[in-house]
């Protein structure tokens, strides 16, 4: 039995081992270590095999955890929990009414805006879309819009706050696939305001073709919407701190995360929240930070063995080696993160496969970049299909009166938008890279 | 077998005693975790405004920082592991028959208790060679057995944790109608989003589910 046979085999019983309900963390953990085991086993002996393979596994968990890259973690999920107590939401809802209501379906279009707005401030599409849920679903339902029209598109905006920085998704990619975790971050940026203006462009064109849909809603003055500004301007605040800092290379994406976070809990504070409320949004961010730290270090030791088994190099030969354009692999591949995504979360999808798919993507001549941006929009475009659209559950959970059947049916159109949204990106390739490239490092 | 066996319940009363002071630990390593984050944020603006404003960046705080992450990174393990917060994909498990579901569990945890064992040990030799050999880091010279340290004794509260849960699970795997104890409450994946607004469910197997309200996971 050779190296690639036996990556294949505990590869296979991975996923049995997923399926069948384990952690993920742990299964690819315990995959990991007993694939080296068995590896370094069938070169030197059973008894050698058994205590280098749990010597080099125990020393993977920490020498994975500890390093500075990965600090940014925290401060990014904290700065998502305080966001809600500094009372950025309705403000900027608030001024998106103001300022884009008169548009056909407008309302919808401003809940978009003030998804892309909260986004800044937020690195969780769920929780985007649970607090918009609360917010901007009364609202157009008060104005007549369609029900369908108004859950959908809080789902969807809620798929914004991954692709627009802060995003935890996206330094999770930059560390598996270990590229600059600020590049990336500072690369989201455009493609979430192109994915913004899609969604709002899909609205204005329904609610023009089937106008009671979304009603416009007019009879703001000047004054009013100037005097909604003040309201927006934590969200650019924090976008200054953590875009700016990081594009401008003042500040690593630690120090940017940890000032924003800061920020965030200044203004927080001076809106009266209570102490205890801090302490819960500390443990919170606690328990998410220790689950992403835990899966990473899990698959870290799969991705040792995968290495060890010579999978990577395996499947990127194979890949290269196909008789077929690079562009028809790279559709492939986007395709079956679709499917993919129907089944599993984002960070299990997204680590359990990198390892493999991202060098062979790397050796088609694809950008790292680029890929990771395309690849983190698919995995938000699952959060809205069905069968386990997480984002629609989101929405139907805080308003048990939209079922979530229509919310799916909502959020078709915004499917649509998704698929257009990735064609565009992979036409115009400069709109992920430009902010990249012209970042001070 | 009677419900009221005394010998069952007995043991039911231990299983339960026992998991109280687990969770009181695991809630102050998560509290100590939790604090480590704040000092992380505030670490961070301190260098910024030192560096920015004053020319004096904190002297190593990359180096520092990067051993701080282990506390952040380990303490919550089996806090998280309590409350179902580890990622899984239950599609399988929750339409299998229920009688089966304990059992089913049960060989989850049991598997995973394996690992965990057989990483105490490694991740033990990993911390003795580092104290043993002086490790220290590049720059401001931090000793890094300390760092490593935590990750076998995080790892060895896990291990307790999933002690309970095994016993949990077997015991509701052979008493379907005894009252659970010691594990988390399953939902199935139609009931996500219910547990992302309340933060009351055991499962919450989701992409990053940050979620602003209050509320803290149950046993």
């Amino acid at each position: 039995m050779n190296n690639t046979t036996v990556g294949l085999l505990f590869t296979g019983l991975l996923l049995v081992l997923v399926c069948g309900g384990m952690r993920v963390a742990f299964a690819a953990a315990l995959v990991g270590l007993l694939g080296l085991i068995t590896i370094i086993g069938m070169r030197s002996g059973v008894e050698k095999g058994f205590l280098v393979g749990i010597a080099m596994a125990g020393t993977i968990p920490h020498s994975k955890s500890v390093s500075y890259a990965l600090s940014i973690l925290p401060m990014f999920i904290l700065i998502g929990f305080l966001a809600f107590y500094a009372g950025i939401t309705d403000k900027i809802f608030d001024a998106a009414r103001k300022w884009v209501g008169w548009l056909p379906g407008g309302l919808a279009v401003a809940t978009v805006f003030a998804t892309a707005g909260f986004a800044a401030v937020s690195g969780a599409s769920t929780a985007t879309a649970a607090v918009f849920a609360r917010v901007a679903i009364p609202e157009m339902l008060k104005s007549g819009y369609d029900r369908r029209l108004a859950a959908g598109v809080v789902a969807a905006g809620g798929t914004l706050a991954s692709l627009i920085p802060p995003s935890g998704l996206l330094v999770i990619y930059a560390i598996i696939v270990e590229e600059s975790v600020a590049q990336l971050l500072v690369a989201g940026f455009l493609p979430g305001m192109v994915s913004a203006l899609i969604y709002g462009g899909v609205i204005v064109l329904r609610a023009k073709i089937n106008p009671g849909m979304g009603p416009p809603v007019t009879g703001f003055t000047w004054s009013e919407r100037v005097r909604s500004l003040p309201g927006i301007v934590p969200v650019l605040l924090v976008i200054v701190i953590i875009f700016g800092g990081m594009y401008f290379g003042l500040a690593t994406p630690t120090e940017a995360g940890a000032l924003g976070a800061f920020v965030v809990l200044v203004l927080a504070a001076l809106r009266g929240t209570k102490l205890t409320k801090f302490k819960e949004a500390l443990l919170e961010t606690s328990k998410l930070t220790v689950m992403i730290f835990t899966i990473i270090w899990g698959v870290l030791l799969y991705v040792r063995f995968l290495g060890f088994a010579g999978i990577p190099e395996a499947f990127t030969s194979w890949i290269v080696n196909l008789d077929l354009p690079a562009m028809a692999i790279l559709i492939a591949v986007l395709l079956c993160y679709m499917v993919l995504g129907m089944f599993m979360d984002a960070i299990g999808m997204l680590l359990l496969t990198l390892p493999i798919v991202q060098p062979a993507m790397l050796a088609l001549g694809f950008d790292p970049i680029w890929f990771g941006i395309i690849v983190i929009k698919m995995a938000e475009i699952c959060l809205i299909t069905p069968p386990i659209g997480l984002n629609c559950y989101v929405v139907s959970a805080v308003r048990p009166d939209i079922p979530v059947q229509d919310v799916f049916r909502g959020t078709w159109p915004f499917f649509v938008a998704d698929v257009v949204t990735v064609a565009v990106l992979v036409a115009f390739p400069s709109i992920v890279l430009v902010l990249p490239q012209t970042m001070m490092q | 077998m009677p419900a009221d066996d005394p010998s069952r319940e007995r043991a039911a009363k231990r299983l339960a005693r026992f998991e109280v002071i687990l969770v009181r630990f695991e809630n102050g390593l998560n509290l100590v975790a939790a604090i480590a984050i704040f000092f992380l944020m505030l670490m961070g603006v301190v260098q910024i405004i030192g560096r920015s404003f004053f020319n004096f960046p904190v002297p190593g705080y990359i180096d520092f920082i990067e051993q701080f992450v282990a506390i952040i990174a380990f303490l919550g393990i089996a806090y998280c592991q309590r409350i179902g917060g580890h990622v899984r994909m239950d599609l399988v498990i929750t339409k299998l028959p229920r009688r089966m579901q304990p059992s089913a569990e049960a060989l989850g945890v049991g598997l995973t208790l394996f690992l965990i064992t057989l990483l105490i040990w490694g991740s033990y030799q990993h911390f003795e060679r580092a104290y043993l050999l002086g490790d220290s880091t590049m720059d401001i010279r931090l000793p890094v057995w300390p760092s490593k340290l935590l990750v076998p004794i995080a790892l060895s509260v896990l291990w307790l944790r999933l002690v309970v849960q095994f016993a949990g699970y077997v015991r509701l795997a052979r008493f379907p109608d005894s009252p659970p104890i010691g594990i988390p409450l399953t939902l199935g994946s139609h009931e996500h989003g219910h547990g992302e607004i309340e933060r009351d469910a055991g499962e919450a197997s989701v992409a990053f589910p940050v979620s602003p309200g209050p509320g803290e996971g149950h046993t």
